[in-house]
């Protein structure tokens, strides 16, 4: 049936290229107009840029306080990401690998607070905050990113971690190791897919981030680069080519970030075959 | 030098669930190969396991050498262990597989790499070195799983069924160089197995358990020979011993125990009860008589021709389950008709028809 199994393959393959213009349409689109200017675009608006306005980006840049939200965001997911890894990892850890008493109690009230939106805890959130002196700090705010992604971050390691098998604990253990460098030494590195995946999970979701950023953070020095983005927005609405601009410096790291780890975070989705 | 000794080591995973391990007493001499042989589920690994430190004890003592071990973490004990699963670490080479233990526990770089290097060229390893784990055969990584108890010297090697993922050729030939290793290195090894012939050829003693108990203890042979109980003689060998529920004639001084139709006049001590349960092994009953024997007529039920001997399973008078006699393989005969057998006397042995343990044997062995 050589015929028919063409026809299939022609259905998928337009399938997927529907899906793929569906999602990366709108950012080509976007990468687009970074390069046109605003009245450029009113004229033509899905027109291939005829010259490329590379300074357009060093204007972003330069005259928007960009290099300030850049800063601050990139300290803030890094150290946030970092944070909630190693933590993450580390209950992830003792969850799947120590029978103690309430094990599945924790680990089900872990998880149990990944289904409220966030909005329900903000008001309570920005008050705390105040009370501890954190609010409109970086280290409140990375405090928040942390707490917020530490479940999800739990509840995927763990599924993972539980899977590892027990013997090769039980070997490090006969080999001399602490739990602490059992943990070090043998579960973070046959991990590392997982934990890839979970870091460029939480990257993304913690650059991207808006609500908890523009609630507890008032000062314009401290802003990360969604405020950043929303700011131009309000002052210069007109400015379609700018807005365009800004958004696309944001998007670049998180694109960088995907590439260099994609290959580790296919392995991390279809892992589980650690023999 | 080390004499590992369980006082009455007892193991309960919960409080209300009866116990896996229940009061082991057994002294493991310097040097000795001692296998625990059991159906699944005994405990056999459970108790492997406590002498490891894997398992926490939860009741009696372990020590090793004379000194309590209960308390003392896996790290510091000095044991070795070799996984069923081998565990080896998937992100390691064989070389780093091999060295792990010894870098935690600060041999310098030059000492690893002399004894690597040395355990890998007794095991045949040397050029795998470089590999992951997942590069090698099954018998390949069941060395460098044995490699990895053998560089760290230990004082006593832990052996949890490490040849039941094998094939049967190489399960032959990796069970003499076990043999091998223990001549060479004369360390304390304990084995656990669920494999008879594992058992026999290569313990110095073995240890038999059942529902977390041990049952017997001794020489292979001699356990063998003369199994403490019912279960030990059904257990070991293949088939296992045939066991017929019978009655102890008192004629003047001697006694005789009933079997098909016949009584066989037995040397014993004072028997109380009359109810008894003869044993006989399959290879005690042949198709030819020797000194010494009785006879008896038997009803064939099946011939198994096995190559090297047959099968014959037969049934007797006053006595409705189907027993099995060893016979020469030029033996040939058809379901239904009978034959005449017979019993080498001094196989045969009793046990009590209530507590099942023996009643008499030659040689008693103190458990
Ligand atoms: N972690 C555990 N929690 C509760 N019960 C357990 C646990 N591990 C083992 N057991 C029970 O303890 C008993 C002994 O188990 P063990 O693993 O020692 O058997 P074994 O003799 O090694 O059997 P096998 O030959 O199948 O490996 C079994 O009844 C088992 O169900
Ligand atoms: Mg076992």
């Amino acid at each position: 049936m050589p015929h028919s199994k063409a026809i299939t393959r022609a259905l998928l393959l337009i399938a997927i290229s529907l899906y793929t213009a569906f999602s990366a349409g709108p950012f080509a689109w976007t990468a687009m107009l970074s390069f046109r200017t605003t009245s450029e675009i009113s004229k033509a608006p899905y027109a291939w840029p005829e010259t490329f306005r590379w300074q357009k980006y060093v204007e972003a840049w330069t005259g928007s306080n960009y290099d300030t939200y850049f800063v601050n965001s990139m300290v803030i997911t890094v150290l946030a990401v970092l944070v909630t890894t190693v933590v993450g990892a580390m209950a992830a850890h003792c969850l799947a690998r120590y029978r103690f008493r309430g094990n599945r109690l924790i680990y089900f009230i872990i998880f149990s607070t990944i289904i409220f939106p966030p909005q329900i805890t903000i008001i309570a959130l920005f008050q705390t905050l105040v009370d501890y002196g954190l609010y409109n700090s970086r280290v409140g705010l990375i405090l928040v990113y942390v707490s917020v992604q530490l479940p999800l971050t739990v509840f995927l390691l763990e599924g993972f971690f539980a899977r590892l098998p027990q013997d090769l604990f039980d070997a490090a253990r006969m080999d001399g190791y602490s739990d602490a460098e059992i943990f070090w030494k043998i579960t973070v590195p046959i991990g590392m897919p997982a934990i890839v995946t979970t870091v460029i999970l939480n990257t993304v979701h913690i650059w991207n981030e808006f609500l908890y950023a523009v609630v507890l953070i008032s000062d314009e020095s401290k802003r990360t680069l969604p405020l950043g983005i929303q700011k131009f927005m309000g002052d210069q609405l007109e400015d379609i080519g700018m807005i365009a601009t800004g958004m696309m410096i944001a998007v670049i790291p998180i694109v960088i970030v995907y590439a260099i780890f994609s290959e580790k975070l296919i392995q991390g989705m279809t892992a589980g075959a650690v023999k | 030098m080390a004499v590992v000794k369980l006082n009455g080591l007892s193991k309960r995973y919960a409080a209300t669930a009866a116990p896996a391990v229940d009061n082991a007493d057994l002294t493991i001499e310097d040097g000795e190969f001692m296998v625990f042989l059991g159906p699944s589920g005994c405990g056999k690994s459970t108790t492997l396991r406590m002498i490891a430190g894997l398992e926490s004890i939860t009741g009696g003592e372990l020590t090793i050498d004379g000194a309590r071990m209960n308390e003392v973490p896996a790290k510091d004990r000095d044991i070795a262990m070799v996984f069923q699963s081998y565990a080896l670490y998937p992100h390691m080479t064989v070389f780093e597989n091999l060295a792990f233990g010894l870098r935690r526990r600060g041999f310098d770089k030059a000492e690893i790499e002399q004894r690597v290097t040395k355990a890998a060229a007794t095991l045949g390893l040397s050029e795998y070195l470089d590999r992951k784990p997942h590069a090698l055969s099954g018998g390949q990584r069941q060395r460098v799983a044995l490699g990895r108890a053998i560089v760290r010297n230990p004082k006593v090697f832990l052996l949890d069924e490490p040849l039941s993922n094998l094939d049967a050729a190489l399960r032959v030939s990796t069970r003499a160089e076990l043999i091998r290793q223990h001549r060479q290195l004369g360390t304390t090894m304990i084995y656990v197995t669920h494999d008879q012939i594992e058992a026999m050829t290569m313990g110095t003693r073995i240890c038999i358990m059942n529902g977390g108990r041990i049952v017997q203890v001794g020489k292979p042979l001699e356990v063998y020979e003369n199994p403490a109980d019912t279960f030990v003689a059904r257990f070991l060998g293949s088939p296992g011993m045939n066991l017929v529920p019978s009655t102890v004639i008192r004629s003047g001084g001697g006694y005789a125990v009933k079997f098909g139709g016949t009584d066989l006049v037995i040397p014993m001590p004072d028997i109380t009860d009359d109810d008894v349960i003869l044993g006989i092994r399959p290879e005690d009953i042949s198709e030819d008589a020797s000194e010494g024997s009785v006879s008896f007529q038997g009803n064939v039920d099946t011939v198994e021709p096995l190559g090297a001997d047959t099968l014959l399973l037969f049934r007797v008078a006053e006595h409705d389950a189907v027993l099995t006699a060893r016979v020469d393989r030029s033996f040939q005969a058809f379901p239904g008709q009978s034959v005449t057998l017979h019993i080498n006397s001094p196989g045969i042995r009793l046990f009590d028809s209530r507590t099942k343990a023996a009643l008499m044997r030659t040689e008693p062995e103190d458990a």
